[in-house]
């Protein structure tokens, strides 16, 4: 009796302990290289911390009032937004056109897929440096855009302020356009043959069933997309730096951009500060995303 | 009627066939450059007058291509396999196991995929030379073994793998750990390698914080390599960096297509290979 009581215990011991170990090796690392960094942040945020001594005075709100009278910050502010703002439409539409085409019954599909794929897993700097040398004034889009008549001589988009901005997105969503085209590749394969197969007998043609059903049928995998698009939009960071590195006069200088030459200053405190807007943004641009999303599904079902 | 929907056929063709034009054509322009010899101009033909090879000869001999790419592989090295060991064993509590804390650890790790690294990477690099992490392969990789993407995708595995074959496991008397990894684990090999696929990926072309964490030349990585060629954007530069950013992309893409057949999608559907 004695005997079976104790090892019950033990068995329950046991229990507990074990998710815990298979939790350990991830969660040490993820509490010692991010929870506790970012709670750091959080607290130089609010000190006048030098990276140096390892110390910092308590200076309360003083970093934010900083950045908020600083015209570069709004500009940086402004930048990251429009920035989204022209990477979101490209990144919902494009892959979700590579995606319906590839899910097409057609001999080589397949390959087609890898070909979309390819830029996903190509290095951000490969990315960075190739499409660099494309818009240079020698080179492809540099003389393209001449040819075109867009410009009256031919014309590096990236030292251009206005256009600097988009031809920096244009490499985002090409690096992307095959990660995002997996997500609605799987979302489509979720609607069922039967849908198209009645609209084929009403008469439908491609651009009608792309619009009437893949699109609100997608509606799900849109939200992804969009969430995915806002986190990582703000985050960009090497197509930036390594074609304009924030240039000209600013025109490219995203957050990200601002909190690395603040960094860089060792002004990491301001960096904080900034940090947290970056935090914010990406946490409310999600949520707000998702928010649009669902009242869209609910209009659907109702 | 017939003719009809070969012209369509033909129309999709067409519009696949623009798009790879689009994803493929950055490669294809660097590569003709990377062949162009030294007395040839990077823009004045299209083709290359007299191809050759000496770029790449020069981007080991000159650049010190070779010491970046070990230093990226051994770093990846690293990365990979410790990431699907500890997102497999991270995530199986999280999808089969009752116990207090459970949402928590849970909602701690997912919400760590929002915050921006941007935020914390001053901490960071704080951290890691406390912890005698600066210019070392594990100071590298600090980000990418035990990732919350990679708990996220294989707990989603997880939960699509029923629980009978578990519960006939312990029957026969196998403990926890020997269900784990001799039922469960083979089980979701797709996942695991897909896990493989994206760690590779990332960490071979990791950029940011290498850039940080390393501020001796010796352990620069492929990435840092790359862009410190790039500080000089000139006419000779230009082919040598076209020869060592293929040389840097070749090594994920080769992965990619060896292992594409176990390629899953991010979300839980399995995509159709």
């Amino acid at each position: 009796m004695e005997m079976k009581r104790i090892s019950k215990h033990a068995k329950k011991g046991k229990a507990f302990l074990a998710p815990w170990l298979f939790l350990l090796p991830a969660l040490a690392v993820i509490i010692a290289f991010y929870i506790v960094p970012i709670f750091e942040s959080f607290a130089w945020s609010v000190l006048d911390y030098q990276l140096i001594l390892g110390e910092g005075e308590f200076v309360g709100l003083d970093n934010f009032r900083y950045i908020f009278q600083d015209s570069l910050f709004w500009l940086a502010l402004t930048n990251s937004i429009v920035f989204l703002l022209l990477v979101l439409p490209m990144n919902i539409f494009l892959p979700m056109i590579l995606a319906s085409l590839v899910n097409q019954k057609l001999r080589g599909v397949g390959a087609f897929r890898l070909f979309y794929y390819l830029p996903v897993v190509t290095p951000m700097v490969v990315a960075a440096l190739m499409w660099g040398m494309l818009y240079t004034e020698s080179g492809l889009i540099g003389r393209l855009v001449f040819q075109l008549g867009l410009f009256d001589r031919p014309t590096n988009l990236l030292m251009q302020t206005a256009t600097a901005l988009f031809a920096v997105s244009v490499i985002t969503v090409w690096k992307g356009l095959g990660y995002y085209m997996m997500i609605y590749l799987s979302g489509l394969q979720s609607i069922s043959d039967e849908i198209y197969e009645a609209a084929d007998i009403d008469g439908a043609s491609f651009i009608q069933k792309f619009f009437r059903i893949t699109v609100p049928m997608l509606t799900p995998s849109v939200t992804l997309v969009s969430v995915m698009t806002i986190i990582n939009g703000l985050k960009v960071f090497e197509e930036i730096a390594l074609t304009t590195g924030g240039g000209p006069s600013g025109a490219t200088t995203t957050l990200v951009m601002y909190i690395f030459d603040k960094f860089m200053d060792l002004d990491v405190s301001t960096a904080s500060a900034a940090g947290i807007i970056l935090l914010l943004l990406a946490v409310g641009g999600s949520l707000l995303q998702m928010r649009i999303s669902k009242s869209k599904e609910e209009d659907l079902k109702g | 009627m017939k003719n009809k929907k070969r012209i369509k056929t033909l129309l999709i063709y067409l519009i696949m066939l623009f798009f790879t034009v689009i994803t493929i054509g950055p490669f294809i322009f660097t590569l003709l450059i990377s062949l162009k010899g030294a007395q040839e101009g990077i823009f004045t033909t299209v083709l290359p007058q007299d191809p050759t090879l000496s770029n790449y000869v020069d981007a080991f001999r000159g650049a010190n291509f070779g010491a970046f790419l070990l230093n990226t592989a051994i770093a990846t090295g690293l990365a990979v396999p410790l990431n699907i060991l500890f997102c497999s064993l991270a995530a199986y509590p999280l999808a089969r196991m009752d116990f207090r804390g459970k949402t928590l650890a849970l909602t701690v790790i997912i919400s760590t995929m929002a915050v921006p690294f941007q935020l914390f990477m001053a901490p960071l690099f704080q951290l890691t030379g406390d912890l005698g992490l600066r210019n070392s392969y594990l100071g590298l990789i600090v980000l990418q073994v035990g990732t919350a993407f990679g708990i996220f995708l294989v707990r989603q595995a997880y939960l699509t793998i029923p629980k009978a074959l578990e519960e006939s496991a312990y029957i026969d008397g196998a403990n926890i750990f020997q269900v784990w990894f001799r039922v469960v684990l083979p089980m979701i090999k797709p996942t695991l390698i897909t896990l493989g696929i994206y760690t590779f990926t990332f960490t071979w072309g990791d950029y940011l914080w290498p850039l940080l964490n390393t501020t001796n030349s010796d352990m620069y990585t492929l990435s840092i390599g790359l862009a410190q060629l790039s500080q000089s954007f000139s006419g000779a530069n230009m082919k040598l960096i076209s020869a060592a950013s293929l040389m840097t992309t070749i090594p994920s893409i080769f992965i990619f297509i060896w292992l594409q057949r176990y390629f899953v999608g991010t979300t839980s559907g399995a995509v159709k290979g």
